[in-house]
């Protein structure tokens, strides 16, 4: 009664400061998709994004896309060379590589064997280190990796003579890969909301969102937020009897779990808080999805934030690039492409 | 499809005496006001028992009598200082007052040679003097109470001295003998001595004034809020005189009976007294606070510090050290009191909610039904009075179709027939109106969370029925009061039916109680002829909706957690609900007839298998309330509504819902009137009116219950 224990660790981070709400991402131009997941830069300057299974082109923001290329499987990854090379990660687990002019690559076949293919980056023109999320084609990623306590997910690295190599296992639900200033990998874990380098160790945690990829920016990073972190998640996390029993008798699609589009639906749960008034969520409701992009200085630590609160629809931002000096993102829920400007200039 | 309900073959629904928890139990204590006395309590209970073992005899009854008769003038200055403390002041004069009040006692016994009864007003009028002063310099004057006080403290001291000075060998060497005097002085009553029973007198009648009487009210608001109880109309100033004046009497009263129990004064009568009264106050209050007139908890204060002082003199131990001993133990129960205080409200908040597990019945007859198999038909309905109304919770239409619904503010609205274009007041009640229903002379009877049950003429003019019912048998907490009568239904008799949703929740947070998942709800009767109002049935999980059904034999009662609704017979109440209907899909509000002998069931929110596995898993909600923000609580899915039509023996034949971004969506009651459906939600803006197919158009609610007009 007289005396408190003290915190140990560091609270996650709240929205709060640079990170506060604010509508930017609902007040952005966007671009309808379909099915959108990743996107790219070339380094001749155009766009691509994936677009279900085809990949298109853009030259400009407002220029009509430009089919650039099939896939057999949805597009799950999107990362492009310094010398025109672009990886292609599909959701079956296959990588291929493309050159900028289209078509595969004749020195590189394509590359089998992983899991699921969230994101990849160029080493050098004949080495990349792709992410395996350690999750099957098709299955709920969202609504899995909360309640995972197994961290499978892996960095594998692949030269174009089919060699793999585990750089690091032992991750859990890895989506984000980029190189940092001085060539070392940064990877983001979803459920972990932290950012590792190649050996797992944590560079920086406590993010308040359940993290989708990580590019580099002039300001530092950019990092895309599949939704936020949600305090009744992260409770029920330390809950093992309720979240066992949930996983073993109901089906994952009524699961308390990080959501990626805001519908309303009469078998999901709500929180308190999310009830509608006058048939309108409040903007400040807790919610399952979000969208949140989040500017990272050189330390990984948040400088400016773009949001798309409860009752907006521009939710589960799965990636983002900067193009042209301004930054586009990825909105699953919309299946949109969304043009903003940075929050803070690069100094 | 009218059919009658064979009761007798539905199954009967449990419904449990009373609810035993130990937490509910704490919870309850918790929030009792004497709670606030428990460390002071158990500061005395310690010294007693610290007493008992270290010394011999100290209960023995003479020694009890001993105690009793020399610590009354302690005792009631105690309760003179608390009288001055609660209306804001303080009065450090009260040690000199009783001792001039002592000195002219004995100065108009033994000089002056006075009958007692005038020695007894001399005293008084002594004490009231020294009062009056002090009221009108800190009360009338407004100058500081302490300063005030610590002149007259001074003052009364100088005149104590003076006087003592020239006539204590004179009232020392008197042999004026008195029997009444005596009698004050040593004689007992019922083996205790008389001050003992002056000083029960006083406290009660204090206790009294602060709680019953106009006089100790103003003196709580005064000391609670000063200006507050200025806006109120509380005369502040005066009533700080005259708070300053019954303390002097008391003082004065102590003084009367020290002397007559002394005989004598010394120059050191009265001195450090003000400062051990204030030691006795504080450690019954807990603190210096204003505002209140806990009689009994300065009483165990005072008889701590008594108790405690006594026995360390008696010990014998030296007088610096039991002025150290007794100054560390009264900081030790002050702090343990203080933050007590600071976190009762926590513990209570931390277990006032008493999860329970709870299973409702698995959905059952739904098939084809539920809101992703169906078109949402609710789409074609047209939307009354939209962005004009503040959560319809229950929508009423009379023979000529206008419209009455409640609005969150408290106000009762009509909306004129037949363009239902024109939004009027019809009346302001207050509270927050949910449930409606005409009774025979066609008014409007309204359940009012806050309130209770209102008949509201259409005129405008609000009566209030009833907002207290009987004390269940076995509760800690007073659950006399209606806390949030829900809905409600009129027999054929004019008895009206309602029911109290929570007993424990208020309806900012009616939530809670479903998170609870306890029987807290009950079915009332309110008998206008008599105007008396009874449960009809205790115990029951959120009663919501009530509904006569069309024979006018039986009750429909919505219990909204447990996802069924129950039915009741009238002519055998006492033999308790049977199920009607279970496993709805969602969460039933309010009931009420359909046109073809069937029933109308509006659907607040949805079920959902992960809430329903948190209901079975109390612990799991129990910790989330404690470590997850309110708002963040994993609730219900009231985002989700709509309407279940239902035959006349229970059976599922309907069901109406909105797009999943519907305008229609947490619907709490609906009406069907000449063929259409009106649907209103207790968080929506908006009344929806839905045509029915084949609906008997001559058909209306009204004439359903009272025959045509």
């Amino acid at each position: 009664m007289f005396f408190r224990p003290r915190r140990k660790e560091a609270p996650a981070m709240t929205l709060e400061g640079v990170l506060g709400q604010n509508s930017r991402l609902d007040e952005a131009d966007g671009m309808r998709v379909d099915t959108p997941d990743a996107v790219c830069v070339l380094p001749d300057g155009r766009l691509l994004f994936g677009s279900g299974a085809r990949i298109f082109a853009l030259d400009r923001w407002g220029a009509e896309p430009v089919l650039w290329a099939s896939t057999e499987r949805p597009v799950s990854a999107l990362f492009a060379s310094a010398g025109g090379r672009v990886g292609v990660g599909l959701e079956d687990g296959r990588l291929s590589v493309f050159s900028a002019a289209a078509g595969h690559l004749a020195d590189w076949p394509a590359v089998t064997g992983l899991g699921a293919v969230s994101d990849g980056v160029f080493l050098a023109e004949d080495e990349i280190a792709v992410l395996d999320t350690g999750y099957g084609p098709g299955e709920p990623v969202l609504a899995l990796a909360p309640w995972d306590d197994e961290a499978r997910g892996r960095i594998v690295r692949v030269r174009p003579n089919g060699r793999q190599d585990v750089v690091r296992g032992g991750l859990h639900c890895p989506m984000g890969l980029c190189l940092d200033a001085g060539g070392g990998l940064v990877v983001s874990q979803l459920e972990r909301a932290s950012l590792v380098d190649a050996n797992g160790k944590v560079l920086q945690a406590g993010y308040p969102g359940y993290l989708g990829r990580v590019r580099r920016s002039p300001t530092g990073f950019v990092m895309a937020c599949l939704s936020r972190r949600d305090p009744l998640i992260e409770f029920l996390k330390t809950e093992p009897d309720f979240v066992a029993e949930m996983k073993a008798k109901i089906d994952p699609r009524h699961w308390i779990a990080p959501r990626a589009t805001p519908e309303f639906s009469h078998d999901v749960p709500i929180e308190l808080g999310a009830s509608r008034l006058f048939g309108e969520v409040k903007p400040w409701a807790p919610s399952f999805s979000y969208g949140l992009v989040i500017e990272l200085d050189d330390r990984l630590m948040p400088v400016a934030s773009a949001h798309s609160r409860a009752n907006g629809t521009r939710h589960a931002i799965s990636d983002v690039a900067t193009w042209n000096g301004a930054l586009v993102a990825v909105s699953r829920a919309s299946g949109e492409l969304l043009r903003l400007d940075a929050g803070r200039a690069p100094s | 499809m009218a059919s009658e309900i064979d009761f007798a073959a539905l199954p009967k629904q449990h419904v449990p005496r009373w609810v035993l928890s130990p937490r509910r139990l704490l919870g309850d204590v918790l929030s009792k006001g004497w709670v606030e006395s428990a460390i002071p309590f158990l500061a005395l209970l310690c010294v007693v028992v610290g007493i008992l073992v270290t010394t011999d005899g100290y209960f023995a009854p003479a020694n009890l009598r001993n105690l009793a008769q020399y610590a009354v003038d302690g005792g009631l200055v105690v309760l003179a200082l608390l009288i001055v403390v609660a209306a804001g002041g303080i009065d450090l004069s009260v040690g000199s007052n009783f001792a001039m009040s002592v000195f002219v006692a004995l100065f108009c016994f033994h000089i002056l040679q006075l009958p007692v009864p005038v020695v007894l007003l001399a005293a008084l009028a002594s004490g009231a003097l020294v009062g009056v002063v002090n009221g009108v310099v800190a009360g009338l004057l407004g100058c500081g109470a302490l300063l005030t006080t610590l002149g007259t403290m001074i003052t009364t001291r100088g005149l104590f001295t003076l006087g003592s000075q020239g006539y204590l060998v004179e009232i020392s060497s008197s042999a004026r003998l008195d029997d009444t005097w005596d009698w004050i002085g040593f004689e007992k009553v019922l083996t205790l001595p008389v001050g003992f029973w002056v000083l029960v007198a006083v406290a009660a009648l204090v206790f009294v004034m602060f709680r019953q009487l106009r006089f100790g009210w103003h003196i709580l608001a005064v000391g609670g809020n000063r200006k507050a109880a200025r806006h109120g109309g509380i005369q502040v100033k005066a009533t700080i005189f005259f708070a300053y004046l019954l303390a002097g009497l008391i003082v004065g009263l102590a003084g009367f009976l020290y002397a007559a129990r002394q005989n004598s004064a010394g120059a050191d009568t009265g001195i450090g007294m003000e400062f051990f009264v204030l030691t006795a106050l504080v450690v019954g209050l807990g603190g210096f606070v204003p505002g209140r007139g806990a009689v009994l908890s300065v009483l165990i204060g005072f008889a701590t510090v008594y108790l405690l002082n006594n026995a360390l003199i008696n010990a014998g131990f030296r007088g610096d050290f039991v002025q150290l001993a007794l100054g560390v133990i009264i900081a030790l129960i002050l702090a343990i009191d203080v933050k007590f205080r600071k976190n009762r409200h926590r513990l209570l908040a931390s277990t006032y909610l008493d999860p329970v597990a709870f299973e409702a019945a698995p959905v059952e007859g739904m098939a084809g039904r539920m809101p992703h198999e169906t078109a949402p038909r609710l789409r074609a309905a047209t939307l009354i009075a939209s962005g004009r109304l503040d959560g319809p919770e229950d929508v009423l239409l009379d023979a000529e179709g206008n419209i009455y619904c409640g609005n969150r503010d408290g106000r009762l609205l009509k909306i004129a027939a037949p363009d239902h274009s024109r939004v009027e007041v019809l009346a302001k009640i207050g509270g927050r109106p949910l449930g409606l229903a005409f009774d025979r002379e066609g008014r409007i009877l309204v359940c009012v969370a806050g309130m209770g049950l209102v008949r509201v003429t259409m005129d405008g003019d609000v009566e209030l029925l009833t907002d207290q019912t009987e004390r269940s048998l076995f509760s800690v907490q007073d659950d006399t009061t209606i806390r949030m009568a829900d809905d409600l239904d009129v027999a054929p008799d004019g008895t009206i039916y309602f029911t109290d949703a929570t007993k424990r929740y208020d309806i900012e947070n009616w939530g809670l109680d479903l998170l609870e998942g306890r029987p807290n709800g009950r079915l009332l009767s309110y008998d206008p002829s008599t105007r008396r109002t009874r449960t009809v049935c205790d115990n029951l999980v959120f009663p919501n909706g009530v509904c006569l059904t069309h024979d006018g034999r039986h009750l429909l009662v919505a219990s909204t957690w447990d996802c069924s609704i129950l039915a009741f017979d009238l002519a055998d109440l006492a033999a308790g609900p049977r199920v009607f209907l279970k496993g709805l899909p969602g969460y039933p509000d309010n009931i009420n007839r359909a046109s073809d002998g069937g029933y109308w069931v509006a659907l607040a929110g949805m079920r959902n298998p992960v809430f329903d596995q948190a209901m079975r898993h109390p612990g799991l909600r129990r910790r989330m309330t404690l470590r997850v923000p309110p708002t963040n609580w994993l609730f219900g899915n009231l985002n989700i509504g709509g309407v279940l039509k239902i035959d006349g023996r229970g059976t599922i034949v309907d069901a109406l819902w909105d797009a999943p971004d519907g305008p229609l969506y947490m619907i709490t009651s609906m009406r069907e009137h000449a063929g259409a459906l009106y649907l209103g939600g207790v968080t929506n803006d908006k009344i929806g009116r839905l045509a029915l197919d084949g609906a008997d158009t001559g058909w209306t609610g009204p004439a359903s219950y009272w025959g045509a007009r």
